[in-house]
C-alpha cells in the first residue's frame, strides 16, 4: 500500500507541472510499471545510462 | 534528538550520511562496504553502518538526494524530443525508470525499516549546493554546482546566506559540462564515470592546440553561459557512446580503449593534446560561470560541488582568476556528497542548526587493528605491535619502503587523506614509476599527491594552502623538482595540507625528524578497479595481493618476513 504514496506523488508532480499531454502515456506506462515490479523489474548497465535514464 | 539519514545513489557512487542534532556523525560510500567500485545500488550497507556509528536504531527521517518524479518527467520529455533517434532507448529507459528507479523511496523505506511517510527527497543540485555550502566555513557564499545531470539541471548558481540557499540561475540538460567531459573520456578510451581523473592527468602531457576547434563543440557566451552543439554528441540518444561521428571527423578517430598508453608516440601525444584542449575549454567555461556567480551574488566566497568540482586543476584557476577571496570544495563533491547535502537539508528543515564546518573527512567506518593482527597472522605474515607507530613508519619511508597505511575511520569521498593511504618518500621520481606500475597497475602518466604539514608548504610550492588543500581539491605549482615523485609533468601537484594537531600531522612530524621534510607521497589504498579499502580485512587482502613493503594498521605492522 505504501507504493500508492509514490503513485500519488508522481501524478501530483505531473499535474503540478501541467504536463497534461503526457497523461495518457504516463497512465499506460504506470500500468506496465506495476507489471515490471511484480515480475522483479529489469536492470541495464551502460556508460551513459545516467544521461538518458 | 533528531537523526536524519541522507541517501544518494541509483546511478553511480551511492552513499549515506547521518546528521544527528546538526552534527555530521557519519558519511560513507556504499562501494567501501560492497567492494564494487562506484557501486550505484541503494546504499543500505552504508546507511546501516552510519546508523551503527551514530548509535541510532532508526532515523527520524530519510532524505533522498533527488526528485524521482522530476527525473521521470525529464526522461520522458527528452525521449519524446529526441524521437525517432531515441526509439531504441525508449523501452529500456522507461522500463528502468518505472520498473525500479521510481520506487527508490519505497525501497529505502523497506530496506531501512522506516515508515514510507518518513522518506522524502530534495532536488539533486540543491543537495549538491548544501553539501558544499553547509560544510564550508563561510556564513555567506556564492555556490556553483556542475555535474552530468540531476533531474533537469546540469549546472546551477546558488546564493547561500544565513537564510538558506536560493537558486540564482541554472542551465538544463542536455547542455552539460559533466556530460561533455564524460563524452571526451569515452573518446579517449577511458571508462566513463571512472576515467575522468585520467583525462585531467593526461591533459598535463599535452598542449591545448585543439582549443579553437573545440569552440565549435561548445560555445561560451560573454554572460558566463555555455551551449553544447549536440550534433557532436550522442549521450542524449545513445547509452553506449557519448559522442557522435562528427566529433571523430573533427578530432580524428577515437582512441582504442584496450591499447596501452605510450606518450613517447606522436599518436598518443595527439590524444594528450585533445585532453589538454578539453581541460582548457572546461576551465574557460567554469571561469565564466564563477564570474557570473560573483557578479550575481556579490559574495567574496565561493563553494563548488558536483562531479565537475573534483577537477582540481580547474578549481585552482577559479581560485586565482574568478575574483573570489576564498574558494571551498569538500572532498566528496560528486554524487556521494549529495547524501551529505540531503541529510543536512533534512536536519535543518527539522530545526537543527547549521553543522560546524567540515574539518576532516574521516567520517566512515573505523578499522579494527586487532582484526588485522589476527587475519595477517593467520595468513602467515610477520606481525608485530609497535609502541611508536609514527617513528616506525617514518623509518621505513626513509629507507625507501612503500607502506599501506590504515588509521582510524575511512575517508568520505574519492581522496585518500591519511586514513586509507599508500605512503612513500616523495623525492625520487622512480617511486612514482614503481607505484604506478607495480602497486596500482595503472597508466604510467598518472601523478601522485603530496601530503605536507600545514605551514611548511611554501618551502616547495608557490602559494600557501587554503580551504581546498585541506581536502586535496586544488593544485599548487612546485618551486623545483625536489619532490620528484609527487610533481606532475606540468610542475603542479594536488597538494594536501595536514593539520599538525591531527594524527596524520603527528606522523608527518615524525617523518620530518627522520628525513628532514614533513612530506609524504600519498595515494589511495586500492588496487586497479577496486574501491579504497575500508576494513582491516580489505587492508590485509590488499597487502597480500600488491607489492607494498609493509602494512601498518594503527599500531600493528605487517610484513612479509620478520623485520
Amino acid at each position: 500500500m505504501s507504493r500508492l504514496r509514490t503513485v500519488a506523488g508522481l501524478l501530483g508532480h505531473f499535474l503540478h507541472r501541467q504536463r497534461f499531454f503526457l497523461a495518457p502515456l504516463l497512465l499506460v506506462l504506470l500500468a506496465a510499471a506495476v507489471l515490471l515490479v511484480l515480475t522483479g523489474g529489469l536492470s541495464y548497465v551502460a556508460p551513459f545510462v545516467y544521461a538518458i535514464f | 534528538m533528531s537523526a536524519v539519514l541522507g541517501i544518494s545513489g541509483g546511478y553511480h557512487d551511492a552513499a549515506a550520511a547521518l546528521v544527528v542534532d546538526g552534527v555530521v556523525v557519519a558519511a560513507l560510500q556504499e562501494e567501501r562496504l560492497s567492494r564494487v567500485k562506484n557501486d550505484p545500488s541503494p546504499p543500505l550497507r552504508a546507511a546501516r553502518a552510519c546508523l551503527s556509528i551514530g548509535g541510532i536504531a532508526a532515523p527520524d527521517r530519510v532524505v533522498f538526494y533527488e526528485n524521482p518524479y522530476a527525473r521521470i518527467e525529464r526522461v520522458l520529455v527528452s525521449l519524446l524530443r529526441g524521437f525517432p533517434r531515441t526509439f531504441r532507448q525508449f523501452p529500456r529507459a522507461i522500463g528502468a525508470q518505472l520498473g525500479s528507479k521510481l520506487w527508490i523511496l519505497d525501497d529505502l523505506a523497506e530496506g531501512l525499516g522506516v515508515p514510507r511517510a518518513k522518506v522524502t527527497f530534495v532536488a539533486h543540485h540543491e543537495a549538491h549546493a548544501a553539501s558544499a555550502f553547509y560544510a564550508s566555513p563561510y556564513p555567506r557564499a556564492a555556490v556553483l554546482t556542475v555535474d552530468g545531470v540531476g533531474e533537469e539541471a546540469a549546472t546551477a548558481i546558488w546564493h547561500g546566506t544565513e537564510q538558506g540557499l536560493r537558486e540564482v540561475a541554472h542551465v538544463d540538460y542536455p547542455c552539460s559540462l559533466g556530460l561533455l567531459y564524460a563524452a571526451f573520456t569515452a573518446y579517449l578510451g577511458f571508462a566513463v564515470n571512472e576515467g575522468e581523473y585520467k583525462v585531467m592527468g593526461l591533459a598535463a602531457w599535452g598542449s591545448p592546440r585543439r582549443r579553437e576547434e573545440l569552440a565549435k563543440v561548445v560555445q561560451l557566451s560573454s554572460d558566463g553561459g555555455y551551449e553544447l552543439d549536440l550534433s557532436y554528441f550522442a549521450f542524449h540518444t545513445d547509452t553506449e557512446l557519448g559522442f557522435s561521428s562528427k566529433l571523430e571527423a573533427l578530432l580524428g578517430p577515437r582512441r582504442p580503449a584496450e591499447r596501452p598508453w605510450d606518450l613517447e608516440t606522436a599518436e598518443d601525444r595527439a590524444y594528450a593534446d585533445v585532453a589538454a584542449s578539453l581541460q582548457a575549454l572546461l576551465e574557460d567555461a567554469l571561469l565564466g560561470l564563477a564570474r557570473t556567480a560573483r557578479k550575481r551574488t556579490e559574495e567574496e566566497c565561493l563553494c563548488l560541488a558536483g562531479g565537475v568540482a573534483l577537477n582540481a586543476v580547474a578549481n585552482a584557476r577559479i581560485a586565482r582568476e574568478a575574483g573570489f577571496s576564498r574558494v571551498f570544495v569538500q572532498p566528496a563533491a560528486g554524487d556521494a556528497g549529495g547524501a551529505l547535502g540531503a541529510a543536512i537539508l533534512g536536519a535543518m528543515k527539522d530545526g537543527a542548526p547549521r553543522p560546524a564546518p567540515m574539518r576532516d573527512a574521516a567520517l566512515g567506518v573505523a578499522v579494527d587493528a586487532g582484526e588485522a593482527n589476527m587475519l595477517a597472522s593467520a595468513l602467515g605474515f610477520a606481525v608485530k605491535r609497535v609502541d611508536d607507530r609514527d617513528a616506525e613508519v617514518a623509518g621505513r619511508l626513509s629507507r625507501g619502503e612503500v607502506i599501506a597505511f590504515v588509521d582510524g575511520r575511512c575517508e568520505f569521498g574519492p581522496r585518500a587523506l591519511g586514513q586509507r593511504s599508500i605512503l612513500a618518500d616523495p623525492r625520487a621520481a622512480a617511486t612514482r614509476e614503481r607505484i604506478n606500475r607495480a602497486v596500482k597497475r595503472r597508466e604510467p602518466f598518472r601523478p601522485f599527491a603530496p601530503s605536507a604539514l600545514a605551514g611548511t608548504e611554501l618551502r616547495w610550492y608557490d602559494e600557501p594552502g587554503d580551504d581546498m588543500t585541506r581536502f586535496m581539491t586544488t593544485v599548487r605549482r612546485a618551486k623545483d623538482t625536489t619532490l620528484g615523485a609527487v610533481t606532475h609533468v606540468d610542475g603542479t601537484a594536488r597538494l594536501h595540507t595536514v593539520d599538525p594537531e591531527s594524527r596524520f600531522g603527528a606522523l608527518l612530524s615524525a617523518v620530518e625528524r627522520e628525513s628532514g621534510i614533513p612530506v609524504v607521497l600519498n595515494t589511495s589504498l586500492n588496487g586497479a578497479g577496486e574501491p579504497i579499502c575500508a576494513t582491516a580485512a580489505d587492508a590485509v587482502a590488499f597487502f597480500a595481493a600488491h607489492a607494498v613493503d609493509a602494512l601498518v594498521v594503527e599500531d600493528v605492522v605487517v610484513t612479509r618476513r620478520p623485520s
